[in-house]
């Protein structure tokens, strides 16, 4: 979400990631979850379905930019997360395909990336100030919430997975010609 | 000569894109946003070459995907402009369709369904 208010946006991230995003002249910013389910370089957006349903949360963050006014030639991101919490026991490590995806994403969308924390066994609870592009961070203990936590993102990026199928969809406009799928 | 014109703020998006129709017989022309396009459009054509389609997304700066359309469609009637787009609410995609899109695919896109929606537009 991207707001103008003098507020803070608040969440938790500890698998997936939390990316802010500021609008340098204009003054405000916005912040999105992000996951890139799977082993994927940028290179992989051009082939890979999933590969690209990473980088869509960002784009919707960015549309809510623009819709505000902004231009993300004035954009600046911190980038806070993709924790290795060993959730998987396939042994499926997302953090450091993340943290190699969205520093690639960035440089090719030439947003710098003004600071970032990524990584380590812990979760973070990131509060952002969309009027200051200001970040403070908390690193929260591993204790019987945070597996609980930890559970409940394990849900949200499975469903993810599970949900490729309903991404894509369209409609042409003309007669009888219309689809949906 | 024959262009499809890809027209994004986002270079990964843009670039994805062009990598998913490249090989349909046209040659690719990338902008930035609305006025970008329309600017390299009347290049184009003065060139003595022509837009086979524009695949444009909705949210942009200087001009949005919904103004690129109406202004597009003053002068050309007949070349299809599919959007792509985030945008999933039915008033914005009633907005496109009255502008006089010929489709709207929302992203993040099958690169299989993108390809084969531009082959049916063009034909």
């Amino acid at each position: 979400m991207a707001s103008k208010e003098d507020c803070f946006i608040v969440s938790v991230t500890g698998d997936c990631m939390l990316v802010c995003l500021y609008e340098n002249k204009i003054r405000f910013g916005g912040m999105c979850f992000v996951i890139i389910p799977g082993s994927f370089g940028t290179e992989n957006v051009l082939t890979s379905v999933l590969a690209s349903y990473g980088i869509t949360q960002i784009e919707m963050l960015l549309a809510d930019i623009v819709k505000f006014g902004g231009d993300r030639k004035n954009l600046t991101a911190k980038v806070f997360g993709a924790a290795r919490s060993n959730i998987y026991s396939d042994g499926k490590n997302l953090s450091s395909s993340q943290v190699k995806f969205i520093k690639e994403y960035f440089e090719s969308e030439n947003i710098p990336v003004t600071s970032s924390d990524l990584g380590g066994d812990y979760r973070r609870k990131i509060y952002f100030s969309p009027v200051t592009g200001k970040v403070f961070k908390k690193i929260l203990k591993n204790n019987s919430e945070s597996s609980e936590f930890l559970r409940m993102e394990k849900e949200y990026i499975d469903l993810v997975f599970h949900n490729k199928d309903k991404i894509g969809t369209y409609t042409l406009f003309d007669g009888d010609a219309a689809n949906d799928i | 000569m024959n262009y499809i014109m890809i027209i994004d703020d986002s270079p990964t998006i843009r670039t994805s894109v062009a990598y998913t129709v490249k090989d349909l017989g046209c040659e690719i022309k990338q902008a930035e946003n609305g006025a970008d396009a329309l600017e390299k459009i009347s290049i184009i054509r003065n060139e003595g070459n022509d837009v086979s389609l524009c695949i444009v997304d909705v949210n942009m700066p200087v001009m949005d995907g919904i103004s690129f359309v109406k202004e597009f469609k003053k002068n050309d009637k007949f070349t299809p402009v599919l959007m792509l787009t985030t945008e999933s609410e039915e008033d914005k995609i009633k907005e496109g369709k009255t502008a006089g899109a010929a489709g709207w695919m929302i992203k993040p896109f099958k690169p299989d369904n993108l390809k084969s929606v531009v082959e049916k537009l063009m034909v």
